[in-house]
This record gives structure tokens, C-alpha cells and sequence, in this order.
């Protein structure tokens, strides 16, 4: 009969915590201590029991019935209190002051992150350059000789290029998987063009470097960074610096490729790129019959706006601090 | 350079069933990139190192090359010349020619040309090419240039004193008009043609001279066709503005092979349309023909570059439609460079193109390269930076991006461009402030407090002190500005310190007035004596932070250190005391703290009028302070306050 007890117990506990309305628990009263309620017939049938047993059968009777009762009255309560209290939910939450990276952060961040991953070296090089790292050095006409004799003027640099020969004479004898991130200058200013900008520039360079290891990386950074069904191409092109040259296309990323209204013929300009010219690795102090590599230098807003899909009419408001375009992101 | 090929201009010299469209989509992939087809017309973009293909005939010769690559039959339609005899005297004309300036030079006298308007089909063919028809005469020139590549000119033959020429470089100073009426004083060192009188009648590969000009009484024409050295031809053009379509292609340096067909394309036409009888000797000075270049590459190394290897007959077929001449040593291969490529090929590498992109970059296999990884760079700062943009979002800030380039008045002290934009991008900056101030007043506006921030260099000048004061390289210094509008004072405080403390940074505070801040009201944060950067409220009346990031750096840690839990509570409580006016608040704390070791905590909770609410913890290290223990603790704090500061209790909270 213990036994007996504490599972009716047990059971009206369970079913009262699960009762949500003062109905529900008026019937569980009903039904567990009414005049034929469970535990009440079990009270009825105490006289069977040996005398010995029966007081205490009989508090454990009473125990249960008062964890039942006050169970009931504290269920009761709190069905009552939820219903009786108005509260309105869809009250506006309270929000905490938010803060924003720029679109050019976000981009710098993700486009480092993705070529760490397959062991590129992030760096980052002068801005302010001699002539001989920004030009003369990748095989590029050199500017006024003045003032310095060795590399001539100074210049704002117009690419990420002049952080080859940087890289080479740092690493000086390779593997170099670079990736430069900096800002660059040209002097021109107009819906698609500011006088300062940000490029990435890839640098690979070992044993047997070859178009098919640019392939490789370009198209691992389209399915990487764009989206897994993405490809991309090359196609002649020239560069001083670089030989072969080419202009790298990646898949539309609404038709992948077949063309559509969006992008006419289904491929879309991404930037530079080329096997490094045997001259620049020999300016960079590296024997070009050893060692061959390939560079690939393009914008990061550009690449930036072509991967998310935002169409901004004017790349100055980039630049611009309107705080309404800032929130935006 | 952007070119313009008719479609049915082309199919003069390309045979071929391909579509216009298939021609633009193979020419892309293996040649010129083709931007567009329309109307029948291919616009074409040509690097700079491929003048051979600005053309119609060098469109027709690559897409010969190219289009069977793709399965699609394709053949070069070769110009068909007159038999022409060249000879380096004739008796109409007498010329003196500088060869360093001019490799090449050709001229035929056609006499009895007839003035008219060009037929029709010429006149659309130019029309579509961008060039406005005139007459036969200047139109058989300009048709002649776009189909060959090569520039033509043409003069009054009459209008040349003396039948005599003198090609030579110019003096400083010279005075010059061309046929558009403009007259130049030239720089020096321009090409120039002198007659015989010692005018100058042509300004050389840019423009012909007025007074040797074609016009509508014009009998006989020289026609003049030349190659001239690239250098002097770009030096001139760009000194004088003069980029006419000619000097555009001669800078580039044309083959002077083509002098040939120029001259014979242009008798051609001219004895069609304009009824021209031509003289049957052709002077032409030619002293050094080209002599094929040889350019070996092996096997080996084209495999190497390429990540595949073709079959040697693959190799060579390539080549050979391209014009090449091909021969085998074992796994040496020598190419003999057509004239037209020499401006272009030189080197192995420059083989490994014209194969590669022939057999096509498309069939070449990807792959990502195997091998060894580079060590990563030591104590590289990139992910502070973005550690320290990220708590500076996680307040509330938001970051902007300004031009490095500004005005004098930003940057006094900068570094000067040669040629700027404009006045107000004329120099590097050497601090963030004034673009984060400007930054600011974009917002002016906005009513809410806000916060911006950068991080950039700046670009600090520098002498060598080795190389006897010559300017070298400035310092490029990593900075972070940030500037709060509509804020007070300890908001924007409590964000720098916040700041140095997420990043562990200790530092401690010193009060000292500086230039462009409000008297009393800037601050710098020094860690052992080095300045890491200052804060405080700006004379424009917003409140700015800056920091150098590398000293910001050396002085972070990574990971907070470590401070065993304290065992035993700590009793808190509010002390509120109302100090006279001029009382440094930070120095009362910092008074507290030292003065009474059981007070583990002090903090500013509340001001109200003069009524300042501090929050502090009594704790003891070993033990529970008991109420009167802590009592005795806060009377001898009431009392202290009170005789340093002149402060006396509000209430106790």
C-alpha cells in the first residue's frame, strides 16, 4: 500500500505543476481528495492493514495530502497572478549603443583571414615609397633621380606592388606566400575613383611556381571569399612588372557564369595579376633561374563591393563620414 | 588604348564563318580583350606592348591565330601590295635624315590628285571608326592608319620650298603651327622637317605644319611614311598636349616593316580615288633592316611555368601561327621573332605567354601550390588593430575612413606633393585630429551624442642624417584618433579608460594644457614616462582621444593578470561629502585609496550640485570586518577628506 500511496502521490504532483488553469486544478482537487478521490479511498481502506503498520501508513497518508493540498493552493496562486497581471510584450526593447566597423575593416579583415588560411603572410609596407620599390624596381620606367641616388624620389604609392621587392629582401630566400594590405594613392577623383584607396597585393614565390598554382589560388579565393560555386578565369593582359599578364574574370555570382541581365556575358572583372617578371626577382635579390612566383595586386573596395552585392553609386562615399551611411553597416 | 574594328573591314583580311560574337568571345580569351560588339563594330582594348594589333590587319593576323585554337577555321587575308621599287635617292625629293630619330624613312610623289569627296564605303568605315571624313586626300591617310597601324601623312607637295627635307631635332624655343592652326614653341628635341628655305613645315609623328598642309588646290601630294623613335614622340606629344591618334601609335615604337605597306596601301588609293599618278621610285632610307631577334626556351621550363606539358608539335604550331619561325635542338627550342612582335618579345617568359595563352589559360590545369610555409611574421600588429576597433565598436564608436591628403593648414608640417589635386589634398597629414574635427562637423546635424574613430598613419617627415640631410622616407605612425560630439567630458573619458583597460594598459594620467585644447583640459596617459596617447576637450568644442598604436601595443597585455579572490566580504557603502569649488575629485580618490588600506574600492557614483556620492568597499585580507571596525575606518575618512580637502558629510547613504 506504500508503494500505492506515493505513486498517487507523485502522479497529482506531476499533473498539477502541468495544470494551467484554476479549472484544471479544481478537478485535480476533485479527483485526488474528493469524497471518492484517490487518495481519499485509500483512507477507506486503511482498516484492512495489520495494526502494527497502520499509524504509520497513516501519516504517510496525511503527508501526501497536505503536499497536495499546498501544491494546489501555491499552482493556484500563480495561475491566478499570471492571468490577473496586463503586460504588453511588444513593447520596444532598450538598445545598447551600437558601434560600427567600416565596410573597408570588415573587408580587410575577411580578405586577410582567407589567405592565412592556405599560409599567407600578412604585411604591410611603406605608403610613402621610393621610386625604385614603386616603379623602377618592377621594371617601370623611373621617375627624377633626385634626391636619392640609389632609389630616387620619393612617391606616394600607387599599388601594392612596391611591397614586392620589400617582401623579397625581407624573406630573402623563399618560400614568400605574402599578402600586403595598404593604402595606396593615384591622382584621380570621380564617381568610381578616389585619390586614396586600399589594394591587396598576393605575392607567391618558390621552386616551380607555375600559371597553374595561380589558377589554384585565385579560384580557391573565389569559392572562399565569394562562394563556393564560384570560378574564375584568365586572360591575356600586360603588365611591366609580371610576365605572362592577366586580367582575372569571376563567375557572375547570379547565373555562375552562363550571363545574364546583370553581368552581359557571365563574368565579371576581379583585377591583375602574372607570373613575376624574371627583372623584378632579380631586383628582389632572388636568382630567377631558382625561383619563380606570381603577384596579383586589386582593390579591396572593389572586391569588397562586387562580394556583397552592394551596388553604392559613388565609391567617395567610402570616404565620406556621414554617420548616415556609416550605420548602415 | 581603345580601338575600333568594323566587323566587315575585318572580313577584308579574316576569312572566316565565325560569328562577330564567337570572334569577341576567343579574341578575349586568348588575345585583346574585345569590351563590347556594336553595331558590327568591336571595340577592343590594346596594351600598350601590342601596337602591332592596333588595327584592322593586326586584329585579322591575331584572330587568324587564335580562332582555330577553338575549332574554328579561320585564314589571314594578306594586304595586296602594287610591285613597288624603293630606292634611297629620287630626284624629287632631297632628304636629310637623322637616324637616331628616324628609322625608317619613305615618301612617294603622286601628282594630279584630284580633291573630291571619299566614296561612301569609306566614308562609313571612317565614320565607324570615330573619324570624321574630310576629303580623299586627309581620308585615304587616316584609313591607311587605322587599317594598317601605321600613321601616314601626306603634303602639299608644292608647299615644300626647294623639293628639299631636313628631318632633325628641334631647338628650344622653335616656333611651330601645325594644321589646326595652333602654333607651339617647342621644348626642344621634338622631331622636326625643315625645307629647303629653312621653315619648319612638320612637326614630326604628331602633326603636319599649316604651311605644307593639303587644301582644296592641292595637285600633288607627298605621301610620307616614316618610323620614328618612340622616345622623342611621347616626350613631345605629352610636353605639348598634341595626343593625336599618330603619336599615340609611334610612342609605342611600330615596326618599321610596315613603312612598306603604308606606302603601297597609300599609292593604292590614291591612284583609285583621287585619279593620282605616282612616281615608280619610292625613296626610301632605311639603313638598318630588322634582323630577326632569337629568343631559346626550353621544354623544361616551359612545363615548369605553364604547370602542364604540351607536346612539342603543339608547341611549335602555336608559334608558327603566330608568325614565328620555330626550330628544335632536343629540348631547346629557337624562335626567330617576327618584326612585327619585336618591340614586345625578348625573353623566354615572353614565350611562355604566347603559348600559354594560344593553347589557353582556360585548358591549363588549377591547383593550389604544395611545399614548405613561410614563417609567419613576428609579432605582427594586425590583430591589436582590429582588437582595439572592435572594443571601440563594442562602446558605441564608428569607425570612418578620411584622405590622408590635406590642406596646408592641417598639416604645417607635412610632407609637400609635387602635384596635387587640389589645395585641400596638398599634403600628408602628421595627425588625425583635423580630419576626425571635419569628420565631426559633416555630422554637425546630428543631435545625439556620437562617436568616431580612425586608425591610420600619418606620415611624419624625416631627414637622413647618413646621406647629409637629403629627405628620406617620413615615418609612417600607425595613430588612432577618436573624436565624441554632443558629449561630456567623463563620457568620453570613461571610453578612453575603458579602452586602456580592456587592453591591460596601465597607465596613469597627467594633466598638462596642449596646443588646440581648451586651458585645463587635456590630458596625456603615460606609461613609465612614455606618452601613449592624450585626451581632451578641443578648442572646436568636441572632445578627442589619439594614440600611438605601436606605443599602445608594447604596453597592452594580452590577458589581465591574475589576483587571488578575496575570502571575506566586503562592506559597501555610499559616503556623500560637498567639497568647496576648484576640488580635483580623481585627486580625493586617490587619496583615500592610499591613505586607508582596508578601503579596497572607491568609486564616484553620483553629483548632485556640490554633492559628490562615492561607493566604497571595506575589506579586509584575512578577516570579516566587524560594523564597529568599519565604523572606526569611515570616521577616520570623513576626517581626513575633511582636513585636506575642506569637504565635509552630506549624509550617510
Amino acid at each position: 500500500m506504500r508503494e500505492e500511496i506515493i505513486s498517487i502521490k507523485n502522479e497529482a504532483m506531476a499533473q498539477i505543476m502541468d495544470a494551467d488553469s484554476s479549472a484544471e486544478l479544481e478537478e485535480l482537487r476533485i479527483s485526488y481528495l474528493g469524497r471518492s478521490g484517490k487518495l481519499t479511498s485509500l483512507i477507506k481502506r486503511l482498516k484492512e492493514i495489520p495494526s502494527d503498520e497502520r499509524k504509520e501508513v497513516g501519516v504517510l497518508i496525511n503527508d501526501s495530502k497536505s503536499a497536495i493540498e499546498s501544491l494546489l493552493a501555491e499552482q493556484k496562486n500563480r495561475i491566478g497572478e499570471v492571468t490577473r497581471k496586463w503586460f504588453d510584450p511588444t513593447i520596444p526593447g532598450i538598445a545598447p549603443k551600437r558601434g560600427h566597423l567600416h565596410l573597408i575593416t570588415k573587408a580587410i579583415k575577411e580578405i586577410s583571414r582567407t589567405f592565412e588560411q592556405i599560409g599567407f603572410v600578412r604585411v604591410r609596407y611603406p605608403e610613402v615609397e621610393w621610386d625604385f620599390f614603386a616603379f623602377e624596381g618592377l621594371n617601370m620606367p623611373k621617375g627624377d633621380m633626385s634626391p636619392h641616388p640609389k632609389y630616387g624620389q620619393i612617391v606616394l604609392t600607387p599599388h601594392t606592388s612596391s611591397g614586392q621587392i620589400r617582401e623579397m629582401k625581407r624573406v630573402k630566400t623563399p618560400p614568400i606566400r605574402m599578402i600586403n594590405i595598404a593604402k595606396c594613392y593615384r591622382r584621380q577623383i570621380d564617381a568610381s575613383h578616389v585619390p586614396m584607396f586600399h589594394q591587396f597585393e598576393g605575392l607567391v614565390i618558390d621552386k616551380g611556381i607555375s600559371i597553374a598554382h595561380l589558377k589554384g589560388t585565385l579560384d580557391y579565393f573565389a569559392r572562399n571569399f565569394f562562394g563556393p560555386q564560384r570560378k574564375t578565369r584568365l586572360r591575356p593582359f600586360h603588365f611591366q612588372f609580371t610576365e605572362p599578364s592577366f586580367e582575372v574574370d569571376i563567375t557572375c555570382g547570379i547565373c555562375l557564369g552562363k550571363g545574364c541581365k546583370v553581368c552581359k556575358r557571365g563574368w565579371l572583372e576581379l583585377g591583375g595579376a602574372g607570373m613575376v617578371h624574371p627583372t623584378v626577382l632579380t631586383n628582389g635579390g632572388i636568382d630567377p633561374k631558382v625561383y619563380s612566383g606570381f603577384a596579383f595586386g586589386w582593390g579591396v573596395e572593389r572586391t569588397y563591393m562586387m562580394k556583397s552585392g552592394l551596388s553604392i553609386p559613388d565609391i567617395r562615399l567610402l570616404y565620406s563620414s556621414d554617420l548616415k551611411f556609416l550605420r548602415q553597416f | 588604348m581603345d580601338i575600333k574594328i568594323p566587323d566587315n573591314w575585318l572580313r577584308d583580311f579574316l576569312k572566316t564563318k565565325a560569328t562577330s560574337s564567337e570572334i569577341a568571345k576567343y579574341l578575349s580569351l586568348s588575345g585583346p580583350s574585345v569590351e563590347k560588339v556594336e553595331e558590327s563594330v568591336y571595340f577592343i582594348e590594346v596594351t600598350t606592348n601590342r601596337v602591332d594589333i592596333a588595327s584592322v590587319v593586326g586584329i585579322a593576323r591575331e584572330a587568324a591565330a587564335i580562332l582555330p585554337q577553338f575549332g574554328v577555321k579561320a585564314r589571314l587575308q594578306p594586304v595586296k601590295l602594287p610591285v613597288l621599287k624603293f630606292l634611297e635617292k629620287v630626284d624629287y625629293l632631297e632628304a636629310e635624315v637623322n637616324q637616331a630619330l628616324c628609322q625608317r624613312f619613305s615618301a612617294v610623289l603622286i601628282k594630279n590628285v584630284q580633291i573630291r569627296q571619299s566614296p561612301d564605303w569609306m566614308k562609313d568605315r571612317l565614320t565607324a571608326v570615330g573619324v570624321r571624313p574630310i576629303n580623299n586626300v586627309v581620308d585615304i591617310s587616316n584609313y591607311v592608319m587605322h587599317e594598317l597601324g601605321q600613321p601616314v601623312h601626306t603634303f602639299d607637295y608644292d608647299k615644300i620650298r626647294g623639293a628639299k627635307m631636313i628631318l632633325r631635332e628641334s631647338k628650344k624655343g622653335e616656333r611651330l603651327t601645325t594644321l589646326d592652326g595652333k602654333t607651339h614653341t617647342l621644348p626642344g628635341g621634338d622631331i622636326v622637317i625643315e625645307d629647303g628655305e629653312g621653315r619648319l613645315i612638320d612637326l614630326a609623328g604628331i602633326m603636319g605644319g599649316e604651311n605644307s598642309a593639303v587644301d582644296e588646290s592641292t595637285k600633288n601630294v607627298l605621301l610620307f611614311v616614316q618610323t620614328y623613335n618612340p622616345v622623342n614622340i611621347r616626350q613631345t606629344s605629352m610636353s605639348l598636349a598634341q595626343r593625336t591618334e599618330a603619336a599615340v601609335l609611334f610612342e609605342k615604337g611600330i615596326d618599321p616593316e610596315l613603312v612598306t605597306d603604308g606606302i603601297g596601301r597609300g599609292i593604292e588609293l590614291f591612284v583609285k580615288l583621287a585619279g593620282g599618278k605616282p612616281e615608280s621610285q619610292i625613296l626610301d632610307i632605311y639603313p638598318a633592316p630588322y634582323r630577326a631577334r632569337k629568343v631559346e626556351i626550353n621544354t623544361d621550363f616551359l612545363t615548369a611555368r605553364l604547370g602542364a606539358q604540351l607536346p612539342k608539335d603543339k608547341i611549335t604550331q602555336i608559334l608558327r601561327s603566330l608568325g614565328f619561325e620555330t626550330y628544335w635542338q632536343g629540348k631547346t627550342l629557337e624562335v626567330l621573332v617576327p618584326s612585327h612582335r619585336a618591340g614586345d618579345i625578348s625573353i623566354p617568359e615572353d614565350i611562355v605567354e604566347e603559348v600559354a595563352r594560344l593553347y589557353g589559360y582556360h585548358n591549363l590545369p588549377s591547383e593550389l601550390m604544395q611545399g614548405v610555409l613561410p614563417e609567419p611574421l613576428a609579432d605582427a600588429p594586425f590583430g591589436f588593430e582590429e582588437k582595439i576597433k572592435s572594443v571601440l565598436k563594442g562602446f558605441g564608436g564608428v569607425e570612418v575612413y578620411t584622405l590622408s591628403l590635406v590642406s596646408r593648414e592641417e598639416a604645417p608640417t607635412g610632407l609637400k606633393l609635387k602635384n596635387p589635386l587640389g589645395k585641400e589634398s596638398e599634403y600628408l597629414r602628421t595627425s588625425l585630429s583635423a580630419s576626425l574635427v571635419a569628420a565631426a562637423r559633416q555630422n554637425a546635424g546630428e543631435k545625439e551624442p556620437f562617436h568616431l574613430f580612425e586608425m591610420a598613419n600619418v606620415y611624419l617627415p624625416r631627414r637622413s642624417k647618413a646621406k647629409g640631410g637629403i629627405p628620406d622616407l617620413p615615418n609612417e605612425k600607425m595613430m588612432l584618433g577618436g573624436i565624441f560630439a554632443n558629449s561630456s567630458y567623463r563620457e568620453a573619458k570613461g571610453a578612453v579608460e575603458g579602452l586602456t583597460n580592456e587592453l591591460n594598459v596601465k597607465s596613469e594620467m597627467f594633466s598638462e594644457d596642449a596646443a588646440h585644447y581648451l586651458p585645463n583640459r587635456h590630458i596625456y596617459l603615460k606609461v613609465k614616462g612614455r606618452i601613449l596617447g592624450e585626451f581632451g576637450e578641443l578648442s572646436y568644442g568636441y572632445l578627442y582621444y589619439q594614440f600611438d598604436v605601436e606605443a599602445l601595443r608594447q604596453a597592452h597585455r594580452e590577458i589581465g593578470s591574475f589576483k587571488p579572490l578575496p575570502k571575506y566580504p566586503a562592506q559597501i557603502e555610499d559616503l556623500t561629502f560637498s567639497f568647496p569649488s576648484r576640488t580635483k575629485i580623481g585627486e580625493v580618490i586617490a587619496f583615500v585609496l592610499s591613505k586607508e588600506k582596508l578601503v579596497s574600492r572607491m568609486e564616484l557614483t553620483d553629483i548632485y550640485k556640490d554633492a559628490y556620492t562615492f561607493r566604497l568597499w571595506y575589506q579586509h585580507p584575512s578577516k570579516t570586518l566587524t560594523d564597529s571596525e568599519v565604523e572606526k575606518i569611515r570616521e577616520d575618512i570623513i576626517k581626513s577628506v575633511k582636513e585636506k580637502f575642506g569637504a565635509y558629510m552630506k549624509q550617510l547613504a
